[in-house]
């Protein structure tokens, strides 16, 4: 009987150190930590940062500035290869920006109570995410001065966007992305903010007060909240899908040999979630390695979580790579065919392959194993490792893709240019938008935790407790 | 005339439970719900408050912006081609195609039903408000508020109550800059 007791209490023990949502501390003390966690900044997040800023100064806004002044003729694109690194990274951090939307929207709607301390964390990604997408476009423009001429209205010119073309409807769609993912993530944290506000003093206290609106958590401000966070979450899945399918429609839409697939706006949506999923991950890890108190919010649980939805993306990109692959081959047509060797057995090949081996091998290798799934530096390398692997996709489908045409006499590689330290520069000033952001709004929906842990306790069934939830909405 | 004057008093629970039998009994001592108000540090449903239910104009505000937003695509699908001096005609595709169309159509109803959404919040909840609010911060720490509209003769009695039905602290309120 006291062995029952005791192995009873064990495993209460053991849940509760496993569930965040089971685990709960006083809500006054929680907020304190998160709170700290933006106050705690040390020497080490200056020097990152001071790098992250030089990087982006020289990679981003001079290279930037140098091609402005230059001309497109300092980067690497030309015929055949008119579409290089810009749009392969604009298509990269479009990707990344899904796994936001996912995470929030998506385990929202399906009410995946694991979604709670992280969902900010992706938000912000998408936000951030899309702003370098949004430079990479323009990068590719050139004459970026002019890129108003993109909106519909009435001018001098007498001229008028061709709204039939895709790229037209890109720009509609990243428009209402880039919006609505930016309220998306503004609405859960004015409750924060309002919590920010009452515990802060000086510039802190003015900042929060300003973006918490005067919110003071009175019923109806939480049921006008409530409500709009519940059509965000259903109206934003939508659009997620329409912008990466757009995305690749700009692709799909011509006949050329590799694009000319009906199947490509699927595979770019699972594309990008692929990607999003594995940043994701590696911010995760690099939070709760690094900011303080966030090994409370973030435990060997939502890795776990993660990984699980990162080993079924992986499979269902494997489906899609293979569904494009087999019918373009299937098709028989001469230059899809001289397409696909090149893939192989170009001068690109090994690309081709580390596409296979990062984005299927690594993560079917490890995400099977629950205790490997769950290790927070072996989960996030798999994170980075997929992302290198869905950087190479894009390459390959954007210039390598190019590179070959009904044409042979205009072959030719593609040699990047001033796209490189561009791309780098993307890399930095996203990271460094990310630092300030961890210092400067709460990474942690904190309201939401403590939501969840209201709605959570353990059940006893016989002799075994288990794990159940309440639904309170 | 001292009869009709109208104080407010906010009262700070622990917990929901006391806070939903105070909610009860004051009903019982003659507040009306609409001169209470709970304000709290996490989304507290009325049916565990046993409050009726609020009204919400954010979803008729989110319709009229994707009505809205469908009216601005209609005109951009199939207005606007036929008010510019220089016809796109692409390919075999008709002047104005379904197609393409309906991912005009799609991309502005969308955008006008978030931005309306959001909006929505503003207008409902009268954001951005500045002025001084009675409000208690330790809300936040897991304490629920309620606000209580009473006439003055009324105050002692009602704060009498809410202090027996377990209110850590009760007060008048008074507004001050969050």
């Amino acid at each position: 009987m006291t062995d029952h007791k005791n192995h009873a209490e064990h495993a209460e023990a053991h849940l509760r150190e496993k569930h965040l949502m089971l685990d709960p501390l006083p809500r006054g003390r929680m907020n304190e930590m998160v709170m700290e966690s933006m106050r705690h900044i040390t020497w080490k997040f200056w020097v990152v940062f001071g790098i992250l800023a030089a990087i982006s100064a020289y990679g981003l806004f001079y290279s930037w500035g140098v091609m402005i002044a230059e001309g497109l003729g300092v980067a690497g694109v030309n015929r055949p290869v008119y579409w290089g690194i810009f749009l392969v990274n604009t298509v990269f951090w479009i990707g990344i920006s899904h796994a936001g939307t996912f995470i929030s929207a998506i385990l929202r709607v399906f009410k995946a109570e694991f979604r709670r301390p992280f969902t900010r964390a992706a938000e912000l990604m998408t936000t951030f995410g899309l702003v370098q997408a949004g430079f990479s476009i323009f990068m590719h423009m050139g004459r970026v001065w002019l890129s108003y001429w993109l909106m519909p209205y009435p001018n001098q010119r007498l001229l008028w966007p061709n709204l039939h073309s895709p790229l037209s409807w890109d720009l509609l769609a990243i428009t209402t992305y880039i919006l609505g993912s930016t309220m998306y993530l503004f609405l859960p944290l004015i409750p924060d903010m309002a919590m920010a506000r009452d515990r802060s003093t000086g510039w802190r206290k003015t900042l929060y007060k300003i973006l918490a609106l005067g919110f003071r958590g009175t019923e109806g401000e939480w049921t006008h909240l409530r409500n709009a966070m519940n059509i965000f979450a259903f109206a934003i899945i939508p659009v997620m899908f329409s912008v990466h399918t757009i995305v690749s429609w700009d692709f799909a839409a011509a006949t050329r040999p590799g694009w000319s697939s009906t199947i490509f706006g699927p595979y770019f949506v699972i594309g990008a979630l692929h990607s999003g999923m594995g940043a994701v991950i590696t911010v995760l890890a690099i939070i709760r390695g690094t900011m303080k108190h966030m090994k409370y919010f973030i435990r060997p649980e939502h890795f776990d979580a993660i990984g699980k939805l990162m080993l079924i993306i992986s499979m269902t990109w494997a489906y899609f790579f293979f569904n494009d692959y087999m019918v373009q081959w299937y098709g028989g047509d001469k230059w899809t065919k001289q397409l696909l060797h090149f893939h192989e057995a170009g001068p690109m090949g090994w690309m081709w392959f580390a596409m296979l081996v990062c984005n299927v091998v690594i993560p079917w290798a490890i995400l099977w194993n629950p205790k490997w799934r769950s290790t927070p530096w072996l989960v996030s390398t798999v994170g980075i490792i997929i992302n290198v692997g869905m950087w190479f996709e894009r390459y390959i489908i954007v210039p390598i893709s190019l590179t070959i045409n009904r044409m042979p006499f205009t072959w030719r590689m593609y040699q990047p240019g001033i796209e490189i330290p561009l791309g780098i520069g993307t890399l930095a000033f996203f990271a460094l938008l990310y630092m300030a952001a961890s210092k400067l709004i709460p990474l942690i929906p904190v309201w939401e935790v403590q939501e969840g842990q209201m709605a959570h306790e353990l059940k006893k069934f016989g002799r075994e407790t288990v794990v159940t939830v309440s639904e309170l909405e | 005339m001292a009869e009709s004057k109208i104080v407010d008093i906010l009262a700070v629970f622990p917990d929901l439970e006391p806070a939903a039998d105070a909610i009860e009994h004051l009903r019982s001592l003659g507040v009306h719900d609409e001169c209470m108000n709970v304000i709290s540090g996490i989304p507290v449903t009325e049916a565990m408050l046993g409050r009726p239910s609020q009204w919400t104009n954010v979803p008729r505000i989110a319709m009229g912006g994707a009505i809205l937003g469908f009216g601005a695509g209609v005109f951009l699908a199939f207005i606007s081609p036929y008010v510019y001096p220089y016809p796109v005609q692409v390919s075999s595709q008709a002047f104005v195609p379904g197609p393409p169309t309906f991912v005009v159509l799609f991309e502005l109803t969308m955008l006008g039903m978030l931005l309306s959404t959001f909006l929505g919040v503003f207008l409902d909840s009268l954001f951005p408000n500045y002025r001084p609010m009675k409000y208690v911060p330790e809300v936040s720490d897991g304490k629920i508020a309620i606000l209580v509209e009473c006439s003055h003769v009324e105050e002692n009695k009602i704060t009498d109550a809410l202090k027996k039905l377990g209110a850590e602290s009760v007060k008048p309120a008074e507004a001050q800059h969050l």
